[in-house]
């Protein structure tokens, strides 16, 4: 069915992660983000997946719902690794060579960790943010982040809470889809086979009924806002007001440190110039 | 045979092997009798739904059977479509899933998925529309200039248009006023004599069930709670406030009259059943 979809889904729940203020998830999500990118030996790889499986166990939500989440883009990380193994060129002779295929050592080994930095971004920032942040605090806290562009007269509040609307309305719309396609299949119509053209045209009695109650919603819902005085951001006050707590401090520093140790990884090794063949390995550098 | 539905020890669960595992029917064994009109009642959440859905094929049981004049439905999978035109299912608010540019055209929208002439198709419309009480001049109009009364009619038109064995109808009278209500559910009335077609209907109103049904099933947690003539199940009305459900205003007054102790015999879930048993009742008095 279409409703088991999962990424970017939120999990409820009460772990450190889900308490965290939403800014600061924002943040570090971020700056975990750019940290991943600056990995570029297996050392610093390892310490990198350390860290990801250290987050995901404190998120309580458990391993099989995260790795669900990566299935959607298996085919995106197979794509970018096979491109990485036949168009990287490497120094000696290339492993395997027939015709105009040429295979290096360094091919493969970078399109192994291309996967494996493409997958810890997933779940390093599913886990982070997406899922143990409701979809109402993640508008707040970048309502909140953003709200030194209003000095720019950029509507921030609007954006904010168009997202907020948007990401409500998704399972009302998913459901309503379901409902009509059930309605229309009641009838006849036939939505899994046919040429393109066929399957095309059977669209026609889902999307118009889609589209007419969403218009009508869309005109019911600002009716509802504006009886209840709504006028952008003006004179309003939130119920749950954001603010940071010791936990979030901590949370700043241990990612600092976390960011420098793998800053350090990534870099200083080839400052000391060892030369032996089981540090060369460690530090291959990608 | 005179079933033309039966579900056997049909189970279906919802979002299976999941944490939001859900079950939405447990073992339900249901026979709908040929050319009769049964009642399906149940509280929020019980099954109804979901049972609806599994008669004409939307959704396949997770265990159990779903047979048609005694062939499971889901012998052909392939097939489901010629059991959707034969169990014909209006869905709730149906309203909602009309789209076509003119109310004739959206009504033979089965006919046309089922590749029938156009000729025939459009006897067969206005044959339909008549049924419902659709005028002949609303038939050119778009759906959508339609009132909600009237949008609900096209809607159940075009599945009366199939002309199906089994008419299911999910709540066809939720959100109508007491005339619009009365009218669709008249009409069904007259489609089950007509056509010697069957009817399920489901309903939360027990005034609705005790007036227009033969049979009715109650329903209650995924499972059948009750099921038997309107007689048998109205007689013992107490019993369904037990699982949820509102019994007909008639019946309560009977049981405050015999809590006075005046007691009454005879057919008292119906407005006029109870009035002939008052009528009786004050005749003996008086002798």
């Amino acid at each position: 069915m279409i409703s088991d979809i999962t990424l970017g889904q939120f999990f409820p729940g009460n772990s450190v992660l889900h308490r965290l203020d939403p800014r600061t998830k924002i943040i570090l999500t971020v700056a975990f983000i750019v940290s991943v990118f600056f990995a570029n030996n297996p050392v610093a790889f390892a310490f990198l997946t350390l860290a990801v499986c250290f987050m995901t166990a404190l998120s309580r939500i458990s391993l099989k719902v995260v790795l669900k989440g990566i299935k959607p883009i298996i085919l995106i990380i197979l794509f970018t690794a096979i491109i990485n193994v036949f168009m990287t060129t490497g120094e000696g002779e290339p492993l395997i060579e027939f015709w105009i295929i040429k295979i290096y050592t360094r091919g493969i080994v970078r399109a192994v960790f291309m996967a494996v930095r493409v997958i810890l971004l997933i779940m390093g920032s599913s886990v982070l943010l997406t899922y143990t942040t409701s979809p109402i605090a993640l508008t707040d806290g970048l309502e909140s982040l953003l709200s030194p562009l209003k000095v720019i007269k950029l509507p921030v509040h609007t954006f904010a809470m168009m997202m907020s609307i948007a990401l409500r309305f998704i399972p009302t719309l998913v459901e309503e889809t379901e409902k009509i396609m059930n309605a229309q299949k009641s009838r006849g119509a036939d939505f899994s086979n046919g040429s393109l053209v066929e399957r095309a045209k059977a669209l026609i009695p889902l999307l118009i009924p889609l589209f007419v109650s969403s218009f009508k919603r869309a005109e019911e819902l600002a009716t509802a806002m504006e009886c209840r005085c709504y006028r952008g951001d003006k004179n309003r006050v939130k119920l749950n007001k954001l603010e940071y707590h010791g936990i979030d401090l901590a949370w700043f520093l241990i990612f600092a440190l976390f960011v420098a140790l793998l800053v350090c990884l990534s870099v200083l090794p080839y400052s000391f110039g060892v030369d032996n063949e089981l540090y060369n390995i460690l530090f291959y550098k990608i | 045979m005179s079933n033309i539905l039966e579900l056997k020890d049909v189970s279906f669960v919802y979002s299976e092997g999941t944490p939001f595992r859900k079950v939405a029917l447990n073992k339900v064994n249901i026979s709908f009798e040929r050319g009769k009109i049964t009642g399906l009642i149940g509280h929020t959440g019980s099954g109804k739904s979901t049972l609806v859905n599994l008669l004409n094929g939307l959704y396949k049981p997770t265990s159990g059977q779903v047979l048609l004049d005694g062939v499971d439905i889901w012998d052909e999978p392939k097939k489901i479509r010629d059991v959707r035109y034969r169990v014909g299912l209006v869905m709730q608010y149906p309203e909602y899933q009309l789209f076509d540019e003119t109310v004739r055209a959206d009504i033979g929208f089965a006919l046309r998925n089922k590749g029938m002439s156009e000729g025939e198709i459009s006897e067969r419309v206005i044959e339909a529309a008549r049924f419902t009480g659709i005028g002949d001049d609303l038939l050119d109009k778009s759906p959508f200039d339609l009132s909600g009364g009237q949008k609900r009619r096209v809607a159940i038109a075009g599945i009366i248009a199939m002309r199906p064995d089994v008419l299911v109808l999910d709540e066809p009278a939720a959100g109508l006023d007491p005339r619009g209500r009365r009218e669709i559910l008249g009409s069904l009335h007259s489609y089950a004599e007509m056509t010697g077609g069957s009817v399920i209907l489901v309903s939360h109103s027990m005034e609705d069930m005790a007036h227009y049904c033969d049979n009715v099933v109650v329903m209650n947690k995924a499972e059948v709670y009750k099921s038997g003539t309107v007689r048998e199940i109205f007689s013992e009305a107490e019993e369904l406030s037990s699982v949820g459900l509102d019994i007909p205003m008639t019946s309560k007054v009977a049981k405050r009259l015999l809590d006075l102790g005046i007691k009454l015999e005879g057919d008292l879930y119906t407005v006029e059943g109870m009035r002939d048993a008052i009528l009786r009742y004050t005749g003996e008095v008086e002798k």
